[in-house]
């Protein structure tokens, strides 16, 4: 590996934090609003609801430029799964985390700024970054957009339909928040994955 | 088409006409100038109120159109007031028709109404509240008459004024005349129930008159319900306009029933002192008397006049009073300490009934909009001569439930939103546009009910009155008893209609009714059938006396009835009382019923200060909009129930007494933070745990096999 090069670019690790953080908050104010008379972290509904649409616009804005970026300094073929991500360096990385991860196996991808992800990573990210948080923007932009464009509101089937949609698409991001979490401590060391998100690197400069 | 060519009739003379005509002005437009009071402040009173010109003094005038001083007979509206207005076209709304103009099987049909209504007014429409229907004109058998046009009259025709109801047969022919003759020995029209002969006999219209128009319990201020009452429920209906003058000392009753003119009452011309008559627009005092405790200023609450609870409280509780609740002597307001703030908010501002349920036609009041022309304001309304001559009494109104009559012109009074600007003023509320689709504004503004209504009327087992057993929420104790405590109650919610067709949750009082129906008939069971069933006979003393096998069912051991023991516990107990029905009172097919009828709150309304603010009122698991009411206690299980006219599931009988359960009414709202799909809330936690296990089991293997 490539010790001079970082693993993630600064922009990169700019815009995960910012999604991370913004998506904490979407779930921390969404619990406010799918539950206000027992988590009233936020005073009131009002204002989790406030919240929410905001921190919602932030989301939509780091999206794109995240978008922006990948594609204008071409790394979005990072999160683009190969024939072979669905076949065999799938249950490579399956056996990985069931067996070898026990037996201190070696990881199966060595990792370098050319390729970032596992398999099983990049498939993840494909349903996540080009289904789910698609569905909870297009539903959550439905949602806010009540009062502005009832007349769409209405047409999916207004909140009986939006409502819970958003709901389960709000337990999938807790789920993967929770799994993407311990599995960040999967790497070489159980701190390294998440040194390379905030330095860059993945090992301490030796320098 | 409307002929204008009534000022050229040779009684109304141009003098009058130009009366009439200055009179309305000052009428309408004053009152239209009262709303901006800035625009002539020394013109308006305290209350920001101009006040009007005097009615033209008027000749009260006798059915020949005699001076009634002269002749010393009743007086007569069609001539006294129809010299100058319209009569017929004003008697010819729902407060003087009541239905009867309604009596169209479609129209019923439309609205889901049940084919036993004769008409979606009290006059044909069965009501549990009395238990009584007004009978078929095509009834041919006995057993299917229940009330006669002239007993309803003497029960229901002290409110519903004259007019149409008390002067034409169901045929539209005027009583007393020679066509108005009877089809049959049942028309019900000229023939009555005679309650102990327990026969239908003949209604002798000669003896009791007609009730033309009761023009003055509306328009003069001293007007006498009690006394009209007293002529109306005789069956004396000639006199009943008089009576309602008695406290104007315009007339004095006499010991024969009649009424005499006091002459230092009228001016030497012979007509009445208009200061003694002072007709005027309806005050808030007028509508009252028939529609609910209604008051600028009243620290003593009378919800009950003339022995009849007012409908408002009766129905629903409401109190449109501008006084405090802390302000009150009587009754007993349980909290009413901290209640500093007026019973409701528009009576507080001086707002009086017609400002909102104006004639649809007054140029002052009326609503110039016309949205199917794309107009928000139509210069050319009516002209006021043309309204003067004929304003339309079938005033402005809402749509609530389960107010039914005068189907066509619903939605017609100015809303909330007429008047207030709800976007401007709700700047705390998100999604503004949203809410105000989805609630009434009473919803939130009617947050509480301080006063007592009905909450059952239980027609299925009869008491030893030979009634119902009526119980009522909000009070502890009678509500005749002034040591009672009047505790309030917190309404249920239902979606009804909105005016542009989307539902609108709404607060109401619910009220319960048990009663037979007869599904041989496709009809209620009568309650004198039900008496038969119950009582071996006819009070000797005033006290009904229960068959022995009543008795034998329901008394203890001191075989007496008392009300715990008067309920339908078992299914062997309705059985026994179908029974009953079929072998006493001829009912082929009795069902034992349940009617949940909801009576919207729309008075109380209470300002900013104390309106539901916090949004887990509504969103949150203890969602007020889901909060059970509770029903009549004694509701037997396992018999149909109805909801405005369909069976519905909404009772639940799974708590200590029945509650009244929406969840199924208000599916169809999705209320974040109280509304959840079952599934999606299973299966989220459950992936999320199932995640959090993996990580821990995982986690602790790695741990465990030295991996971390």
């Amino acid at each position: 590996m490539n010790t001079s090069t970082p693993l993630y670019a600064l922009h990169e690790r700019i815009w995960h934090w910012l999604q991370a953080a913004t998506i904490i908050f979407l779930i921390l104010t969404g619990f406010a609003i799918h539950y206000p008379d027992r988590f009233g972290l936020f005073g009131s509904m009002a204002i989790a609801v406030r919240y929410h649409s905001w921190i919602g616009f932030a989301l939509i804005a780091n999206a794109f430029l995240g978008i922006f970026y990948h594609f204008t300094a071409e790394k979005y073929h990072h999160f683009l799964p190969r024939a072979d991500d669905f076949t065999d360096a799938a249950i490579r990385q399956v056996r990985f985390y069931f067996y070898g991860i026990f037996k201190g196996e070696k990881h199966p991808l060595e990792t370098d700024p050319r390729r970032k992800l596992n398999s099983l990573q990049k498939i993840t990210y494909l349903l996540f970054l080009n289904i789910l948080l698609p569905f909870q923007i297009i539903t959550g932009l439905l949602m806010w957009g009540a009062d502005r464009w009832p007349r769409s509101f209405e047409k999916v089937g207004g909140l009986c339909v939006l409502g819970p949609a958003h709901t389960l698409g709000a337990y999938l991001f807790l789920a993967f928040l929770a799994g993407h979490i311990y599995l960040a401590t999967t790497g070489s060391t159980p701190l390294s994955l998440l040194r390379a998100m905030i330095t860059g690197f993945e090992k301490p400069s030796e320098g | 088409m409307f002929d204008i060519s009534w000022h050229a009739r040779s009684y109304c003379t141009w003098r009058s006409f130009v009366w009439c005509v200055v009179a309305g002005f000052g009428i309408t437009s004053g009152i239209g100038m009262g709303q901006t009071p800035e625009a002539s402040p020394s013109l308006a009173d305290s209350s920001g109120r101009v006040p009007r010109l005097a009615h033209p003094a008027i000749v009260l005038k006798d059915q020949d159109g005699h001076n009634v001083l002269d002749t010393g007979n009743p007086i007569s509206t069609r001539h006294t007031c129809g010299d100058c207005h319209d009569y017929d076209f004003i008697a010819n709304s729902f407060h003087f028709q009541q239905g009867k103009t309604e009596m169209n099987r479609e129209l019923l049909a439309s609205h889901a109404m049940a084919p036993f209504n004769l008409s979606p007014g009290m006059f044909g429409k069965f009501s549990i509240l009395p238990n009584r229907q007004l009978t078929s004109p095509d009834v041919k058998d006995p057993s299917d008459y229940d009330m006669g046009q002239a007993e309803w009259l003497t029960k229901c025709g002290v409110c519903h004024t004259g007019g149409g109801i008390s002067e034409y047969d169901l045929q539209g022919r005027r009583f007393l005349t020679p066509e108005a003759k009877p089809s049959g020995s049942l028309d019900p029209s000229y023939t009555t129930r005679d309650r102990e002969k327990g026969q239908v006999v003949a209604w002798d219209w000669e003896k009791s008159g007609i009730a033309e128009a009761d023009c003055f319990l509306c328009h003069a201020p001293k007007a006498s319900r009690g006394a009209r009452k007293k002529e109306m429920a005789a069956g004396d209906f000639r006199w009943a306009n008089n009576a309602t003058l008695v406290d104007t000392g315009i007339v004095t009753a006499q010991e024969n029933g009649k009424f005499t003119y006091n002459r230092a009452a009228f001016n030497k011309d012979g007509s009445v002192k208009p200061e003694i008559l002072d007709l005027s627009d309806p005050t808030l005092e007028n509508c009252a008397q028939c529609h609910g405790f209604t008051s600028k200023n009243a620290t003593t609450i009378q919800p009950i006049q003339h022995s009849d609870i007012m409908r408002g409280t009766e129905k629903s509780g409401w109190i449109y009073n501008g006084a405090k609740i802390s302000d009150t002597v009587a009754p007993n307001v349980v909290g009413k300490e901290k209640m500093n703030y007026p019973w409701d908010v528009h009576a507080a501002k001086g707002i009086i009934c017609i400002d909102c349920h104006f004639s649809v036609n007054n140029p002052g009041r009326m609503i110039h909009e016309d949205q199917k022309e794309n107009l928000r304001y139509k210069p050319r309304g009516e002209d006021i001569a043309v309204y003067l001559k004929r304003p339309d009494h079938n005033f402005a109104r809402g749509n609530i439930p389960p107010e039914t009559v005068n189907l066509n012109v619903h939605n017609t009074m100015r809303g909330c939103a007429d008047c207030h600007d709800a976007e401007k003023i709700h700047t705390f509320l998100p999604y503004k546009t949203r809410h105000f689709q989805a609630l009434a504004c009473q919803t939130c503004h009617i947050p509480a009910v301080h006063f007592w209504a009905y909450r059952s009327d239980d027609w299925g087992f009869l008491m030893d009155t030979g009634g119902s057993r009526i119980t009522y929420r909000g009070i502890d104790g009678g509500i005749v008893d002034p040591e009672s405590e009047v505790t309030g109650y917190l309404p249920a919610y239902i979606p009804t209609p909105s005016k542009t067709g989307n539902l609108q949750i709404r607060p109401t009082n619910l009220i319960s009714g048990v009663y037979w129906f007869d599904k041989a008939k496709a009809r209620p069971v009568f309650t004198w059938q039900v008496q038969t069933a119950f009582f071996s006979g006819l009070p000797a003393n005033g006290e009904w006396k229960y068959r022995p096998e009543i008795v034998k069912a329901f008394a203890d051991k001191d075989g007496i009835i008392d009300i715990p023991q008067s309920v339908f516990d078992s299914p062997e107990k309705i059985a026994l009382v179908k029974g009953l029905l079929q072998k006493y009172a001829g009912v082929a097919d009795p069902e034992l019923r349940i009617e949940v009828t909801p009576w919207a709150v729309s008075h109380s309304i209470v300002g900013k200060g104390q309106a539901i603010r916090e949004c887990i009122a509504c969103h949150a698991k203890n969602s007020v909009l889901h909060r059970p009411l509770d029903l009549n206690t004694f509701l037997p299980q396992n018999v149909p129930v109805t909801f405005r006219g369909k069976e519905a599931r909404i009772v639940n009988f799974e708590g200590k007494e029945p509650t009244f359960d929406n969840r199924a009414l208000l599916s169809s709202f999705y209320i974040i933070g109280y509304s959840r799909v079952t599934w999606i809330e299973w299966f989220g936690w459950m992936f999320f745990f199932a995640v959090i296990l993996f990580s821990i089991v995982h986690g602790a293997l790695r741990l465990l096999g030295g991996r971390l």
